[in-house]
């Protein structure tokens, strides 16, 4: 093979006059996780407010919950975060639709957004999955002592379904580190937009991609260990998940 | 709301879009799958494997390539693929490979990553005994593989295979990256040249919808008749 | 007065399928009720219908005097009034035993954190498991379970004490240790209604059994009657398989 390869090129500073190629995938890296933490939150807040909803006796709330799940589910996330970066500000009242446009972080907050609701979908399944596989007797008991729906939930439901479907979740996580990349498409300057714009700077389209494929790598080793470490300290001695 | 739209910019392109476009992200979407269910299920078959250069082997492949991001991965053979080719035919330089059959074999193995974890997770939930059944009369790991286990997993899993199919058909507009015209990068050309960005991208999320939501209805189905069955 | 008056109510799951056919029963306060019954009787879903945990759709029932069926009724507050025991335990499984005590008496009740504990460790003593005031439901075998469910209910003060086949689910030789607690319990005048197939404990401490048949209240007579001359055939028939042994 003819490639001239040339492992130093992460210690030269890149055209942009920004610090090295290094820097850059460091400066990628960073935005990667941060969105990430970001969609995330919104992912899980929202995902648990959805899949509890599907879980109460209200069947309009159930309809609600389901219609979310579906719409959010089967729209490609590369398209919904072209709706909400072009679109939506398009559909609001001019001024706000300016003064999104104008946001100096668009496409950061575009992704914590769009990113942060594809992925609730997600674990709204997960939330009302775990909170349905417990025993409906758990229910019933703390009915029985006189708690109220949001105190079984708070006190009873919740601490158990969410270490019943802790495995699932760390993996619809590590999806939300994945899909950060799908951003770069709107501009969001990660760690895959990164590597590309260094090889289409260097040429060094090897070193680029296996620094980046590396960094990946090491991401989702320690988010899976660190998430392994934090389900042992959650075991409950005796109890070993739902029905 | 809608009144500076013109939603006539979406009938005057239908061709564009479908023939051109949807034609592409089904072509990607039907040879991935195969492609994928084939390859998948050889690597399943190796992680199952008591040889642990297999197991291992396959196991690092799935790990790997599921732990990096589909976009990534699109770049990396396409720019890759080309030094590749020139490595496997000894050529003097990369050859010329093109986005489309770059994609299909980006795709090919990408999913075949997850399409094995699909079947391993099949073949596992086939009991030993019908393992044991299919040695009993005679048929060597070959044969049992083929005739007993394999086809049982597969029809257990359809369900299932059919989801991450719908996963795939939806991952194929990540070739937007490399500026393929797939339904997508069809509706995003017109968005771009029309300046009917709105339009576009609102008519190519419903129409993504309606065929994601059906597909995943009769899977919904399909799925009752399996359990049914069992 | 009745502490539980249970007026003329019927349950249908469907419009095709009735649980509850008109039953029509009281329990006076101090009473040990018993009510046995074949299964698919619908003995256990007369019996959560007291604390409404199983709605109703015609009747009425009243707790000390409270409509249980009247919409503006304060559920939670009257549930946790009444102390109820399952076929299952349902202990949490995420608390520990001592926390499992105090979860009622502190969110529920209001009460501060050292009075339920107090509370909590006299329970625990009183059904012979302070030793295990730390541990998990799961570390528990299924009768000391049984037992720190009692307890839990206990914690609240209740007024009366439904019972849901609290022994039916339990290896043969840790019945006895649940049954004397509840005796106990009889003996010290708590009015309790008790869904279960143990004869012995009906001899031993109830004023009446309630036979359940088919969604029906068949019989329903002072313990004595009920065991000396049933009046119904089908009282007769269950009666004699289930002494058969």
């Amino acid at each position: 093979m003819n490639y001239n390869w040339n492992w130093s090129i992460f210690w030269e500073p890149t055209p942009e006059g920004t610090g090295t190629y290094f820097d850059t995938l460091i400066s990628g890296l960073e935005i990667t996780v941060l969105t990430a933490l970001g969609a995330w939150a919104v992912a899980f807040i929202l995902g648990s407010l959805i899949g509890i909803m599907r879980t109460l006796p209200s069947k309009p709330l159930v309809v609600l919950g389901n219609v979310y799940i579906e719409l959010f589910r089967n729209v490609p996330l590369l398209v919904q975060l072209f709706i909400w970066f072009f679109v939506v500000p398009e559909l609001l009242p001019h001024a706000l639709g300016i003064w999104i446009k104008q946001l100096n972080n668009g496409p950061f907050y575009t992704s914590v957004v769009g990113i942060g609701l594809y992925m609730s979908s997600r674990v709204a399944t997960q939330v009302t999955a775990g909170i349905k596989s417990l025993p409906s007797g758990q229910r019933m008991a703390g009915t029985a002592i006189g708690l109220t729906t949001v105190q079984t939930y708070r006190y009873i439901l919740l601490p158990l379904a969410y270490r019943i479907i802790f495995p699932p979740l760390t993996s619809e996580f590590l999806n939300t580190i994945k899909n950060t990349s799908v951003a770069l498409t709107i501009g969001l300057l990660e760690l895959t937009a990164r590597a590309r714009a260094m090889q289409e700077f260097s040429f060094q389209v090897f070193e680029a991609f296996t620094a980046a494929t590396v960094i990946y790598l090491i991401l989702s080793a320690v988010v899976t260990i660190g998430m392994r470490l934090l389900e042992r300290r959650l075991v409950i001695p005796g109890f070993n998940g739902g029905k | 709301m809608f009144s500076d739209f013109d939603f006539g910019v979406i009938w005057r392109s239908l061709p564009y879009l479908f023939e051109q476009g949807m034609s592409f992200t089904l072509t990607l979407t039907v040879i991935a799958t195969i492609g994928g269910i084939i390859l998948g299920t050889l690597i399943a078959m190796m992680r199952l494997s008591s040889k642990p250069i297999l197991s291992g082997f396959a196991a690092s492949y799935v790990n790997v390539m599921r732990s990096l991001p589909l976009v990534l991965v699109i770049f990396l053979f396409y720019f890759l693929m080309p030094y590749i080719g020139q490595w496997i035919i000894r050529a003097d330089r990369p050859i010329q490979v093109g986005a489309l059959s770059s994609t299909m074999v980006t795709f090919t193995l990408f999913e075949a990553a997850y399409f094995s974890e699909i079947m391993r997770a099949g073949i596992q939930a086939i009991p030993r005994g019908q393992v044991s059944a299919g040695y009993a009369i005679g048929l060597n790991y070959r044969e049992v593989m083929r005739f007993v286990v394999l086809p049982q997993a597969f029809r257990n899993m359809l369900p299932v295979i059919f989801t991450q199919t719908i996963v795939l058909f939806q991952d194929t507009s990540l070739v937007y990256v490399l500026s393929i015209t797939d339904f997508m990068g069809a509706a995003s050309k017109i968005a771009q040249r029309d300046g009917r960005l709105t339009e576009m991208y609102l008519f190519a999320a419903c129409i993504y919808f309606i065929i994601c939501f059906t597909a995943s209805t009769l899977v919904k189905i399909l799925q009752r008749r399996v359990s049914i069955v069992r | 007065m009745a502490m539980i008056a249970i007026d003329n109510i019927s349950k249908w799951y469907n419009p095709t399928f009735q649980v509850l056919k008109d039953c029509t029963t009281s329990v006076d306060k101090g009473e040990v009720v018993v009510v046995c019954g074949p299964s698919g009787s619908g003995k256990s879903t007369l019996i959560k219908t007291v604390n409404a945990l199983e709605p109703i759709q015609s009747g009425t029932i009243t707790v000390d005097g409270i409509s249980v069926t009247a919409a503006k009724t304060n559920l939670p507050n009257l549930r946790s009034r009444v102390g109820m025991v399952f076929q299952h335990f349902e202990l949490f499984p995420h608390l520990r035993i001592v926390e499992n005590l105090c979860l009622g008496p502190e969110k529920v009740l209001g009460r501060s954190h050292d009075a339920a504990m107090a509370k909590a460790e006299k329970m625990l003593e009183r059904v012979g498991l302070t030793k295990h005031a730390q541990k998990y439901p799961g570390q528990l075998s299924g009768g000391q379970q049984q037992r720190v469910a009692i307890a839990r209910a206990l914690v609240m003060d209740p007024i009366c004490m439904l019972f849901d086949e609290p022994t039916s689910a339990l290896d043969p030789e840790m019945i006895n240790e649940v049954l004397d607690v509840m005796v106990e319990l009889a003996k010290e005048g708590m009015t309790m209604m008790v869904v279960t197939h143990e004869m012995g404990f009906a001899k031993k401490v109830a004023d009446r059994v309630i036979f359940m048949d088919a969604g029906e209240i068949v019989e329903d007579a002072r313990k004595d009657d009920f065991f000396g001359t049933p009046r119904s055939p089908r009282a007769q028939a269950f009666l004699s398989k289930i002494l058969a042994h």
